[in-house]
């Protein structure tokens, strides 16, 4: 069957996985380690999907569908926890009728709690919420959800090369022949011949396109993340708001970590982490949480989303949080080029098929994807040989 | 800031092999963790250096090295509170090496089970029902072990007995046999095997390297006590 070289070493691993599943032949070359761009490090939220009822319920409702089947099929990498929206004030309030009536529409299971119900179940909420609603988010494991897709892929034949950066596109005749890769273990470049080549980079889309002279209107989003100790709170907790800055506190293990602020950057390797954003976060976070304010900092890191870049929206957080799936053929006129932009963690396998069907398509095959019901091989397997 | 000499122990089979001492030097901001200055080092002064990272913060465990001599995350280790302004980072002891300070913790998993739990109940919290399962199961967290190696690196035992199963094993085998009682005889009579917890000499410098607290020596100890208590050896 047909060879496919990924490029990216996050995201990657559920295109890999995929396509073994089908048959195909699949090399995936990462620069770094496995998941060191923003696959490896999100907040770590298994989104229900609340997050964008208010305004994407498109996204919302596929955030919900991909939210039962990670748990099904990667269960050792996601916490049993669910999530809480709170209401602080009267402008949150008024959200409320609309959140409740957007879940709805996108599917997204959910009970309304009585306030002293809700601190009953998270004392550490600030006495001072007027409204709360529980839903089905979870705590994920980044790496470890990351690397149970490259457990499966490797285990049905995938060739998977970490520390391997591309540094060329090949093509002849205008279609895809193959990529130029630097091997940072041996030193040496080499050429990987491929039959279609998918450039699953996120925020580093744009670079890899331009080796071909294609303009991918790509951005680097960062956003700040901030974990303190230790835990304050079993379940996921976010403002009951309109999706912004300083809404959302996901503990995992023993930490409590703050999300986010969103900008857009030029470069995603020159992405810095202004300190403004820290204090901002922890003050907007300690509205939920009070005792937010008076913890140790652990880390503070930033991570790119990988949105593109329309002219009509400037707002970060306004620009759709959809995957695409971007042909070269029809756009630049170079065969055996796909591109994979925008999406999410939680989305990363339904983005995935959609990659994979398109491959199919271009191949003339017709098999169906079997991700959404094939349980994934447990991480620790991809190093236990 | 002034000026940070950082030294790398680096290797490149075949190229630079046996391993060598590379030095770098920058000006850091007063923030900047020892991941921090890898990632400048990489991206303005050797495109070629190899490290693993991904969370962070602490979560995932690619990033362990040893920092002047000691083992730690580099993600969480800032610059200011090592108290020098030379920083020397090796690879982790124990494990192969692949490439500078990349190691592959393959011995590691082989003795960690993929069918122990990654998850541990959340005792803390009163449980609630859920919205999915609806089945009362209860809140469950992480366990606290990334699987760093750390601790691994750091045992006086593990670095002279490739067998030993080590700290980082026998924790995760006395966490599992409270998780699941029906394993318990098996994994004491592992456990108890001559290169399982009997060969501990009790440095418990696993405690102290372990960037996540999850205190290897003191389930150590409880496997000891147990073996003890019930006569059980391999």
């Amino acid at each position: 069957m047909e060879k496919i070289v990924i490029i990216g070493g996050g995201m990657g691993g559920a295109i890999a996985h995929d396509l073994a599943l089908r048959g195909f032949s699949v090399v995936v070359v990462e620069k770094g380690e496995l998941c060191c761009g923003s696959t490896g490090r999100h907040h770590g939220l298994l989104h229900s999907g609340a997050r964008y009822a208010l305004h994407d319920v498109a996204t919302a409702a596929e955030c919900m569908t991909e939210n039962r089947i990670l748990r099904t099929i990667a269960h050792q990498a996601v916490e049993q926890n669910d999530g809480l929206f709170v209401a602080l004030d009267d402008a949150d309030l008024a959200h409320y009728k609309p959140f409740i009536r957007t879940c709805n529409a996108a599917k997204i299971p959910y009970r309304e709690l009585r306030v002293d119900e809700a601190r009953r179940m998270e004392p550490e909420l600030s006495p001072t919420i007027k409204a709360a609603v529980q839903v089905p988010d979870a705590t994920m494991d980044a790496w470890r959800l990351a690397m149970h897709f490259f457990a499966s892929a490797r285990a049905n034949g995938a060739d998977i090369r970490p520390f391997s950066e591309v540094v060329g596109l090949l093509a002849n005749n205008g279609a895809i022949t193959g990529v130029e890769v630097r091997d940072h273990q041996r030193q040496a470049t080499y050429v990987e011949k491929a039959d279609m080549v998918v450039n699953a980079t996120g925020p580093w889309a744009g670079k890899i396109a331009a080796l071909l002279d294609i303009h991918l209107p790509m951005k680097p989003s960062p956003g700040v993340m901030v974990s303190m100790q230790p835990r304050l709170v079993g379940m996921v907790i976010n403002r009951l708001h309109p999706a912004g800055e300083g809404d959302i506190v996901v503990p995992q293990r023993n930490q409590s970590i703050l999300g986010t602020t969103a900008w857009i950057a030029d470069d995603p390797d020159e992405v810095m982490l202004p300190a403004e954003h820290v204090k901002q976060m922890i003050e907007l976070c300690a509205q939920m949480l009070p005792q937010l304010a008076h913890l140790p900092v652990v880390a503070a890191w930033s991570a790119s989303r990988p949105l593109l870049v329309s002219a009509a929206e400037a707002d970060p957080t306004k620009i759709s949080r959809a995957s695409q799936v971007i042909d070269h053929a029809l756009t630049d006129g170079v065969e055996g080029l796909l591109s994979v932009v925008g999406g999410k963690a939680t989305t990363m396998r339904a983005m995935a098929q959609k990659v994979v069907d398109r491959v199919c398509a271009k191949t003339g095959r017709e098999i169906p994807c079997t991700t959404g019901h094939t349980v994934l091989k447990h991480y620790r397997r991809f190093f236990w040989r | 800031m002034s000026s940070f000499q950082i030294k790398i122990s680096r290797f490149k089979p075949s190229i630079i092999d046996p391993p060598a001492f590379f030095s770098y030097e920058l000006t850091p901001d007063a923030d900047w963790t020892v991941l921090d200055a890898l990632e400048q080092i990489r991206i303005h002064q050797e495109p070629s250096l190899m490290y693993r990272r991904a969370c962070h913060h602490a979560s995932c465990g690619t990033c362990a090295c040893t920092i002047n001599g000691v083992e730690g995350l580099a993600c969480k280790t800032k610059l200011a509170d090592l108290g020098t302004q030379a920083i020397t980072l090796e690879a982790l002891h124990c494990f192969q090496r692949i490439g500078d300070l990349v190691t592959v913790r393959s011995t590691l998993f082989q003795f960690m089970h993929p069918d122990w739990s990654c998850l541990q109940p959340d005792d803390k919290r009163d449980n609630h029902d859920f919205l999915l399962s609806g089945d009362g199961r209860a809140i469950t967290k992480f366990e606290n072990c990334i699987e760093c190696g750390c601790c691994v690196s750091a045992c006086p035992v593990a670095r002279k007995n490739r067998h030993f199963l080590g700290p980082a094993v026998l924790s995760a085998i006395n966490r599992e046999k409270k998780k699941n009682p029906s394993t318990e005889n098996d994994l004491l009579s592992l456990a108890a095997a001559p290169d399982g917890e009997p060969s501990c000499q009790r440095a418990l410098v696993c405690s102290r390297v372990c960037p996540t607290g999850v205190y290897p020596a003191k389930h150590i100890a409880e496997l000891r006590n147990q073996r003890k208590r019930t006569g059980n050896t391999a």
